[in-house]
Formats: C-alpha cells, sequence, structure tokens
C-alpha cells in the first residue's frame, strides 16, 4: 500500500529539498501521518494539534481537487497525493 | 474601426490565424479592471497596453517603496513614494497613447467594489492577499463576468482563469481559506511569468481564440523550471458560485 507524495517547493528545507517521496496509508490522514514521521520537521508546518492539514496547504488526489476536503479520503496503492501552499502574494 | 496607424502598430498579431482585425477590433473596444499595480499588474498592464486593450482601469492604494522594484517593473526609482496608479499610468500612456488608462487609488473593498469595477468586460486578481481576491471573485460572479487569477510567492506560481456559472471559481479552489497576509519571499521573474500568463489569457478570451485555463489550476515551480496541472471541479455547494445561474456574457 505505497501512495507518491509530491509536495511543495516551500517544504523543501523541512525534507532535505525531497520533494517526491513515497508513503503508507489508506486515506489522506494516514498518508500525512506517514509522510511527517519520515520528515518530522514537517509536522508542525502542516499538521494542526488535532492532526488535520493546516488551513494554509491544500491537497489534490491525482491530479484533482476533492470534495469535501476530507481527511478520511481513502487512497489505494499507486495513488498521487499532491501537497500545496495556498499562496497568495501578488 | 482601426485607423492606419492602429494596423501598423498591431500588424504582427493582426497577422496570427484566427486574430485578424476583428480580433484587434474587440481589444479595442474591451475594458479591463486590474486589482493591483504590483509585481502581477506590471506584466499584466504592459502586455495588455502592448496588444492594444482600449480601456485599462487600474485600481491599488500603494505608493512605490524601494523593496518594491525588484518585481514591479512599471515603477522606477524616481517614483518612489508616489502612488502606484500614478506611476503606472505615466509610463503607459508613454508606451501606448492609444490606451485610455483611468486610475482609482482607493482600497478595494466591499462596499465599493461594484462601482471601482463599474461597466469593465472582465477583472485581472493581481492582488496580494486573498480577503481582496474572494471579494472580486464574488464580484464577478454578481456581474457574470470573467475573472483571471494569479499569485506568486518565491519561485512557485498559480494562474487560474474563472468563467462565472460556468467554471470553478476562487472559493471552489480555496473554499475560503485563510492566510493571513504577510510579508511574503518573491523574485521578479516568477510575477512575470504568472502575469504573463494572465494578460494571454484575458487577450484569448477578449479574442475569442484557443482554450482558457478554466478548471484547472496551472502550477509553475520555476526551481525545478516544471509546469503542472490540477483539475478543478465547480463545488456543487460553493458559497459563491454553487447555486449561481449567470451565465458569462457573451462575446
Amino acid at each position: 500500500m505505497s501512495v507518491e507524495v509530491e509536495i511543495s517547493p516551500i517544504f523543501g528545507r523541512y525534507t532535505n529539498n525531497v520533494l517526491n517521496m513515497k508513503v503508507e496509508g489508506k486515506t489522506v490522514r494516514e498518508c500525512l501521518h506517514d509522510l511527517v514521521r519520515q520528515f518530522p520537521d514537517l509536522k508542525k508546518m502542516l499538521l494542526d494539534k488535532d492532526g488535520n492539514l493546516m488551513h494554509s496547504y491544500d491537497f489534490y488526489i491525482n491530479g484533482e481537487n476533492v470534495y469535501p476536503k476530507d481527511m478520511s479520503k481513502p487512497l489505494k496503492s499507486g495513488d498521487k497525493l499532491n501537497v500545496v501552499f495556498i499562496i497568495h502574494g501578488g | 474601426m482601426l485607423t492606419e496607424k492602429e494596423l501598423q502598430r498591431y500588424d504582427r498579431q493582426i497577422m496570427i490565424y484566427g486574430f485578424g482585425k476583428e480580433g484587434q477590433e474587440k481589444l479595442k473596444k474591451a475594458k479591463v479592471f486590474l486589482a493591483g499595480a504590483g509585481g502581477l499588474g506590471s506584466p499584466v498592464a504592459i502586455y495588455l497596453a502592448a496588444a492594444g486593450i482600449g480601456t485599462l482601469r487600474i485600481a491599488d492604494h500603494d505608493t512605490v517603496e524601494l523593496s518594491n522594484l525588484n518585481r514591479q517593473v512599471l515603477h522606477w526609482e524616481e517614483n518612489i513614494g508616489k502612488r502606484k496608479v500614478d506611476s503606472a499610468a505615466a509610463k503607459l500612456g508613454k508606451f501606448n497613447s492609444g490606451v485610455k488608462i483611468e486610475t482609482i487609488a482607493d482600497t478595494i473593498t466591499e462596499a465599493n467594489v461594484l462601482k471601482l469595477v463599474g461597466d469593465s468586460d472582465l477583472i485581472v486578481d493581481a492582488m496580494d492577499n486573498l480577503p481582496t481576491r474572494y471579494l472580486l471573485n464574488r464580484t464577478a460572479i454578481a456581474k457574470g463576468i470573467p475573472f483571471f487569477h494569479g499569485a506568486v510567492y518565491g519561485f512557485e506560481g498559480r494562474a487560474m482563469t474563472v468563467l462565472p456559472g460556468k467554471t470553478a471559481c476562487l472559493n471552489c479552489l480555496y473554499h475560503g481559506a485563510i492566510v493571513p497576509k504577510e510579508k511574503f519571499p518573491v523574485i521578479g521573474v516568477t510575477p512575470a511569468v504568472i502575469g504573463c500568463i494572465q494578460a494571454t489569457e484575458v487577450i484569448k478570451y477578449l479574442v475569442g481564440l484557443g482554450e482558457l485555463l478554466t478548471d484547472r489550476l496551472l502550477n509553475y515551480d520555476a526551481l525545478r523550471m516544471k509546469f503542472t496541472e490540477f483539475k478543478i471541479n465547480r463545488d456543487p455547494n460553493c458559497d459563491c458560485c454553487g447555486k449561481t445561474s449567470r451565465q458569462v456574457k457573451k462575446r
């Protein structure tokens, strides 16, 4: 059960510039928690105290947005999860 | 009707298949509301003026600071301390005297946005904060006019085009998420790329060429020199566009 994750370059400083990685998990939540297990410095950036993705970030599954934005969304082996920072600068 | 001088000035783009004099006339008749005359607003304004947009209505409440000059290419050292809209109007007027420049030095608010946008044909989002972006998105939906979104951070940028009532809107994309406004890192080449993408979309929409960047978020990662697209589906429960039946104005 392996999911491919790609994270925004902004996170590179917390992952030694590794932006593509494999994680284990059956839901978005499990995959994100495995991600921060592998890269502990990411945890305070990505997840709030309840273990949810912070509001400043968003995720896409297989290149597509999902409604509602639910951390319990199931993922299967071979899926791709993109985690991005919501940018707003002009 | 295009003048001889305009036919000469825009000759190379009139030559583009599907563009023609008719396309140029559409640009000449158009009024664009540009929200922001900063990093994104500068390339948007320059390339829309270069293309021969009829009227550019530019809103920005800021004055030029030294720290703006790494990216806001409409403003120069001599403009520090001056209003950005005046600095922009002066350059654009010299660049293309055929473009009518209207300036608004006010802050865009819930109370004044409808009046500020006025009878513009579309809105270009070149703002630096999410609340005003959402407000402009809602205004575009209320008026039934297109909305051209762009945003930057560091070496990263994003763009998406919204046709109200037809395609996903900014609220479908970010579902109202708020990121605190703060000083953000950026290098000038990033808004240059994203602003040019926004201007390209505006020109395509007005002329009626190609496929727009609708229901797709274009992500630009300059460090890896990589463009990625995410498919953005309309949220049926979107607070902004979920229940609207307004259709985008036909051109």
